[in-house]
């Protein structure tokens, strides 16, 4: 593969289903190595945008390479680079693990030892091996995604595009899952995943690609997302003190450059009109010397999924006008300037 | 690292689509139910068959229970083969390897073929029971049997083809309702050759029993694959990536055998039968042409355009979708007249002609009524053909009766392509040149009608061809055809 080019480069794309616009120009890269997070609303374009890097759908304009290799013009070259986990996890009936990773191996075109060789070292990644005689659509979900996992690892592709793995898993699978995606990420793999869960996505990938009604609205670090969307000349406090809160209500009411937010059984959640930490220390600092018994004082994060809402309000009202985010600039995030 | 895993059960040289089939298939209860109840039924009928008084309804039980599991059970099982991949999304996984569409289609086919085989050569200890008990023929027994299981392998491959339609009940009307009316036409046949009506001139089956012999037995092998390349390229084309180019590699089969089968009637001396059957088979290759999406992919007709002039002129016939479909189907229709024509008589050229006219004009249907909301032709073209006939056949064929009973001509045949073949068989003697010559003159409505949508079809696709040509000759390599 050629490395010195983008492991994944989209450039302008575009697909509709009769008057339905399912993707509206999307462009973004990805070199390799990275863990990109893939956020967006049921039907904001999401898998059919993944459909069409993993040769599954053809655009109706713009160009997809994988590895250098055009997804429509050299679909096997892209094939042979990229593995391909989709939401639905196909499992056969009358089928056991052990076979069913041995049919994928065949058809990927193993043969004798080393096929067997390279099923074991899958099943010992994803742990099936205790499992190997289980039949494949008898087990419980965490462990059919390993399955599936297992199955698009089989090829040792170094692109992985996985459209919400971990849907409808329990909390101990999306562990297991995190843990697997980390370690895929240590080998050097890129992978691009998809899922509705903000904070996990936030935690794993490099950067987050935001898409919503078929265009990529932000492209950076969960941190620039939060900081893109957050009012720049404004900090939420959570405050508790012993006694009645009453006490810092009335405190608040008289300090400058402070409002109250909302009340709280111990306390409140002041806005303090400045984000400089040193002016955030003197407020602590002023309370402590006004007498206050605060017990907590810290500063509210905004969450990831938060800051996506917003930015889609943003957006709505065509007012986002978020900094330039880390990675290589969507096209069409200039346009929603 | 564990212990290596042991499963060897099946040979790296075997497809993995078969091996996994196979496995299963082999474990599905259907199989192992169906196999117990065949061997049980059998060793009862063996031990029935000794009385000579009851050898003919043991036989007829015999043959009668074979029929029903190699003819029917098995190729049912092809029933949601690809259907159940398609809703699954594993069809997706497998279009992910090195599975080609025709692989996927062939070892789905190729596992019943298979079972088939299986259950097959179990019975054949019981043929051979009943011809040292019995005294039967043991070849002419073996040869029905294994007929029987080419006619089963056929079927599964037309039951597998039909398994790319997702919808249940689609798929159910289209599987089951041409079973019917086939079951039926075969009973009927079998009535009308026991009561001594004996086989319809001209027809393939006429032809078999006149060659007798290994010859025939070698042109039905040859038909039956056909038949089998056919039905499974066609599912393969449903399922295969846009960008694949199966359309090069069946209609060029399909046009040799085609061609085939005409030089067969024309040595053998068997023009009529030979020339019959090209015009059933006509209507099949045309649907397969003319059902074929537009492709749009500029890959595919850059591959073209790479071999030159030869490539550029392949193009208008091989090239997917149903525009150069229309042109490949003129030429086999020009084909069989021509053929027809020479070995037969102009007048049934000309009928060639108006039954290629009906398929036209259900593609120009599908065209007027299904495009703009779904890509697939296929199954709006049967729906409509059934339609169509089924109509045909319970009105138009009513009203002409009274027409026969009174001798009189029914001019209102000319209408419908469907309708004049009867129309103008029914018809005096005197009328019927000028019957014939307005159907065509009404038929030919149909294929100018598609041109029209053809040309729209591939103006749309002229971006596509641009970039394919540029793909191969670059910028300043002059414009696309």
């Amino acid at each position: 593969m050629d490395r010195s080019q983008p492991a994944v480069v989209v450039e302008d794309i575009h697909r509709s289903f009769g008057s339905l616009k399912a993707v509206d120009g999307v462009s973004f890269s990805i070199d390799h190595g990275r863990v990109v997070g893939f956020v967006g609303a049921n039907g904001a374009g999401k898998t059919t945008t993944m459909r069409i890097m993993a040769t599954l759908d053809s655009p109706g304009s713009g160009r997809v390479c994988i590895g250098g290799h055009n997804v429509v013009h050299h679909p096997a070259k892209v094939r042979r680079l990229l593995g391909w986990m989709p939401d639905s996890f196909g499992t056969y009936e009358h089928m056991t693990v052990l076979e069913y990773l041995d049919f994928y191996a065949r058809a990927l075109g193993f043969k004798g030892a080393d096929r067997l060789r390279r099923i074991q070292e899958v099943m010992d990644f994803t742990d099936l091996t205790p499992l190997a005689d289980r039949m494949s659509n008898k087990m419980s979900k965490g462990q059919t995604q390993r399955l599936c996992l297992g199955r698009a690892l089989l090829h040792d592709p170094q692109i992985l595009i996985l459209d919400e793995p971990a849907a409808g898993l329990d909390p101990k699978a999306r562990v297991e899952l995190k843990n697997l995606i980390r370690i895929l990420a240590q080998e050097g793999k890129t992978i691009l995943i998809s899922s509705h869960i903000l904070s996990e996505l936030g935690e794993m990938c490099d950067s987050l690609l935001f898409i919503d009604k078929g265009r990529i609205v932000h492209h950076g670090d969960a941190e620039s997302m939060v900081r893109g969307t957050e009012t720049a000349d404004e900090t939420l406090v959570h405050v508790q003190i012993a006694g009645e809160p009453v006490r810092l209500i009335e405190w608040a009411l008289t300090a400058p450059m402070i409002k109250i937010e909302e009340e709280t059984k111990r306390g409140a959640r002041l806005r303090i009109q400045s984000v400089d930490e040193a002016t955030l220390a003197g407020v602590l600092r002023r309370m402590i010397q006004d007498g206050l018994p605060v017990l907590d004082y810290h500063r509210e994060e905004r969450r990831l999924e938060d800051a996506f809402i917003d930015m889609l309000g943003q957006i709505d009202k065509n007012t986002f006008k978020a900094p330039p985010p880390g990675g290589v600039l969507p096209k069409n995030t200039e346009d929603a300037k | 690292m564990n212990a290596a895993p042991a499963i060897m059960d099946f040979p790296d040289s075997l497809s993995p689509m078969v091996v996994k089939e196979l496995r299963q298939g082999l474990r599905t209860r259907l199989f192992g139910g169906v196999l117990l109840t065949l061997h049980l039924m059998l060793v009862l009928l063996t031990l029935m068959s000794g009385g000579a008084e009851n050898a003919a309804v043991v036989s007829g039980w015999f043959d009668g229970i074979i029929t029903l599991v190699l003819c029917i059970i098995m190729p049912l099982r092809g029933f949601s083969a690809v259907a159940d991949e398609l809703k699954s999304g594993t069809l997706d996984m497998l279009a992910l390897t090195r599975l080609s569409a025709g692989r996927i289609i062939f070892g789905k086919w190729a596992a019943i073929a298979s079972q088939s085989l299986l259950l097959m050569l179990s019975i054949l200890p019981y043929v051979v029971a009943r011809f040292v008990f019995g005294g039967l023929d043991l070849f002419a027994e073996v040869m029905a049997l294994f007929y029987k299981w080419l006619a089963g392998v056929v079927l599964a491959a037309v039951i597998v083809a039909l398994s790319t339609q997702r919808q249940f009940w689609l798929r159910a009307v289209i599987v089951f309702l041409p079973l019917l009316i086939g079951g039926c036409g075969a009973a009927s046949f079998m009535m009308m050759s026991r009561m001594g009506g004996g086989m319809p001139p001209g027809t393939l089956l006429s032809f078999f029993i006149k060659s007798g012999g290994g010859g025939s037995a070698l042109l039905v092998l040859g038909i039956a694959a056909w038949a089998v390349f056919y039905f499974l390229s066609l599912a393969a084309t449903r399922i295969a990536p846009t960008a694949s180019l199966l359309s090069v590699v069946k209609r060029s089969v399909n046009l040799v055998a085609m061609l085939t089968l005409m030089l067969v009637g024309w040595l053998s001396g068997s023009s009529a039968a030979m020339g019959s059957t090209a015009v059933g088979v006509l209507s099949f290759l045309m649907m397969d042409a003319l059902t074929e999406r537009v492709n749009e992919v500029p890959s595919v007709y850059a591959a073209f355009y790479q071999r030159g002039w030869p490539g550029r002129a392949a193009l208008w016939l091989l090239a997917p979708g149903w525009v150069t479909g229309l042109v490949y189907s003129a030429l086999l229709v020009a084909l069989v007249s021509v053929y027809v024509g020479w070995t037969s008589s102009v007048e049934g050229a000309k009928l060639v002609a108006v039954r290629a006219a009906g398929t036209w004009m259900i593609a120009a249907l599908v065209q007027l009524f299904s495009t703009r909301r779904s890509s697939d032709l296929l199954m709006p073209f049967i729906v409509f053909w059934l339609l169509v006939n089924v109509l045909i056949a319970l009105l138009g064929n009513l009203v002409l009766m009274s027409f026969v009973t009174k001798h009189t001509t029914a001019r209102f045949t000319c209408a419908l392509p469907q309708l004049l073949p009867t129309g103008y068989a029914t018809a005096q003697a005197a009328d019927k040149a000028e019957l014939l010559d307005l159907g065509m003159l009404s038929a030919s409505i149909w294929p100018a009608l598609l041109l029209i949508f053809a040309v729209f079809a591939w103006r749309q696709a002229r971006g596509a061809r641009q970039e394919g040509w540029q793909m191969i000759h670059g910028h300043e390599g002059g414009v696309a055809i």
